[in-house]
């Protein structure tokens, strides 16, 4: 049973080819800036981001049609992590209630203001799910863009971020300010979450932010080699998962969500390592030498 | 019983429950864990439009699925809880949206999963609830005084010769019941904010244990009331504004909360430099 569309001949459809140079460009961005989310266990605050950024989007497209997303996602996100970096300092009332009650009131108010709009549930579904295979040439744009700025912001507090997250009490003794080495953090993070919220969906970049680290930190412990695999592996599977996609949609003739199928395959390579590694014995290996890790 | 009644009794019931499912949730540091369970029912109630069956049921199917695999994920070595919540979280969603693309036809009600729809909950529904809401009352009855202990000294509980174990188990129980309650009213995205927000809040407003129950629940069904009050007012979607009442009412707390402790601090400062100033004086005068 062979496919009805060659693998090259699908990456020069133009559709295809912008989908793949977002993938490229959202797979870089985030094996760089999830390592700065599994350092620190921010997993809950990117959960967070990703739901504030829903009613920038909201009201960008409110006001601006879709020329207004980008705009509307990246206040509402700078905004966000603002909020997140300030809650997650006070722990008044147990920083993580304080979390959920943000980011479910900031979604419901995106909810709230697009259930004002004509075509409702349409656009709430568009919004959530994203179009992977319906770039634009200015979103793939606006998507290399973002998701550079995001590189930029991780690799000049580099070496900020990791003094941080291995030694916070010598970082500021060190005289560093670890509110803004967070800030760049969890700008950078909402930066990539603008950037792949078009494509993917405000729900599926969560995969995006912490499938792919989560599977490197499986596979090595030499820190080198975290970035290198934590970009390999979506890449790989990106480009697997659109041709497949495509080659779903033209067999089935239903829209099939290329996004989905990325998230699913990752999800997937995931599970494989996991199982993988209890099989081999390296994971109860690791369990007996101590850890070297920043989280133990 | 006219739908907007029981949307309110189905609303009350829920803002009830955020008293016992939502303070367990904010003392015992839960809520990723409950946010990560309510997302994960989506695909569960994709699932089960497709197959036909009570949506509720397999929702509450997948929920208990997902916290297994949650749970084994978190088991291993350097990934912790907070990775395997994401990893569910995203395998949850991209299924339930692999799922509702390939079958267009099918009508499934990826709105009411995803934000809920208080105004079209069923007496089924209703009935859930108020069953989770006594059995969670019977719990809380009978284990309370432990789970308070585990909570706030759990060394203390295993030197007494518990087992945390069974207190684990029946909290997470606790909460999974309460989150899948709430899915028909708010949906996976929503579900938690009717649970976390009157307690987060009752949390705020009060510094004695035993109160933050009770004001989370009072809290809780105005919010609720309030919430189903506003989206008929400004005709807006339902779920969404029970979500949006629940962060208001956490945020007006907080406000209130800082306030009260601004003007303790300036009375505190004016008493201590007023009882300081003979004192200085007398030092001038040595």
């Amino acid at each position: 049973m062979g496919l009805d569309i060659g693998f090259f001949e699908a990456f020069q459809l133009p559709f295809m080819a912008h989908a793949l140079v977002t993938v490229i460009a959202l797979s870089i961005a985030g094996g760089i800036v999830g390592l700065g989310i599994s350092m620190r266990e921010l997993e809950f605050i990117s959960d967070g981001l990703v739901h504030a950024v829903f009613p920038g989007l909201v009201i960008g497209v409110a006001v601006g049609g879709t020329a207004g997303l980008l705009p509307g996602a990246v206040i509402a996100a700078i905004l966000a992590s603002l909020l997140f970096t300030v809650l997650g300092r006070r722990a008044a009332v147990g920083s993580d209630a304080a979390i959920a009650v943000v980011l479910t009131g900031l979604f419901s108010l995106g909810v709230v203001l697009v259930s004002r709009q004509s075509g409702y549930v349409s656009q709430l579904q568009e919004l959530l799910f994203g179009r992977l295979l319906t770039v634009t040439t200015a979103q793939l744009w606006q998507i290399v863009i973002v998701a550079l700025i995001a590189v930029i912001v991780m690799v000049f507090t580099w070496r900020r971020q990791i003094f941080r997250a291995f030694d916070p009490a010598g970082f500021e003794a060190a005289g560093f300010s670890a509110l803004r080495t967070d800030l760049a953090l969890t700008i950078a993070t909402a930066l990539l979450v603008v950037a792949g919220v078009q494509a993917l969906g405000v729900l599926m970049v969560i995969a995006l932010l912490t499938v792919p680290m989560a599977i490197a930190r499986l596979l090595t412990r030499r820190m080198v080699l975290l970035v290198p695999i934590a970009i390999a592996v979506p890449l790989g599977v990106s480009v697997l998962g659109l041709w497949l996609a495509l080659d779903l949609s033209v067999r089935v003739g239903a829209g099939v969500s290329a996004g989905a199928l990325v998230v699913l395959l990752l999800v997937a390579v995931y599970l494989l390592v996991v199982g993988a590694g209890m099989v081999g014995g390296r994971i109860t290996a690791a369990r007996r030498t101590p850890s070297e890790g920043a989280t133990a | 019983m006219n739908y907007f009644a029981l949307a309110a009794l189905e609303l009350g019931l829920l803002g009830l429950l955020s008293g016992i499912v939502g303070t367990l949730i904010v003392l015992r540091r839960r809520s990723f864990f409950a946010v990560a369970l309510s997302h994960a029912t989506f695909p569960g109630g994709v699932i089960f439009a497709i197959l036909g069956l009570n949506l509720l049921f397999g929702q509450a199917l997948f929920a208990v699925l997902l916290v297994l695999l949650m749970a084994a994920l978190s088991r291993v070595r350097g990934q912790g809880q907070q990775v395997a919540s994401g990893v569910v979280l995203s395998f949850g969603f991209a299924l339930g949206t692999l799922l509702t693309g390939l079958n267009p036809g099918l009508g499934i009600p990826v709105e009411a999963l995803l934000v809920g729809s208080p105004l079209s909950v069923t007496s089924t529904d209703v009935v859930v609830t108020a069953v989770v809401l006594v059995v969670a009352l019977i719990v809380m009855l009978c284990f309370g005084r432990r789970i308070l202990l585990h909570t706030f000294d759990p060394l203390g509980y295993s030197a007494a010769g518990y087992r945390s174990w069974p207190i684990e188990l029946v909290v997470s129980g606790v909460i999974a019941a309460g989150v899948v309650a709430a899915m028909p009213a708010v949906g996976a995205i929503l579900g938690v904010a009717i649970l976390i927000g009157p307690a987060a809040a009752a949390r705020l407003i009060t510094p004695n244990v035993l109160w933050i129950a009770p004001i989370a629940a009072l809290l809780g069904v105005a919010s609720g009331i309030g919430g189903l009050w506003a989206s008929r007012a400004f005709d807006i979607a339902a779920g969404g504004s029970v979500g949006l009442a629940a962060a208001a009412v956490f945020f007006l707390a907080l406000a209130a909360r800082t306030v009260v402790l601004t003007v303790q601090a300036r009375r505190r400062a004016a008493r201590s430099t007023s009882a300081a100033a003979p004192f200085e004086s007398a030092v001038a005068a040595a």
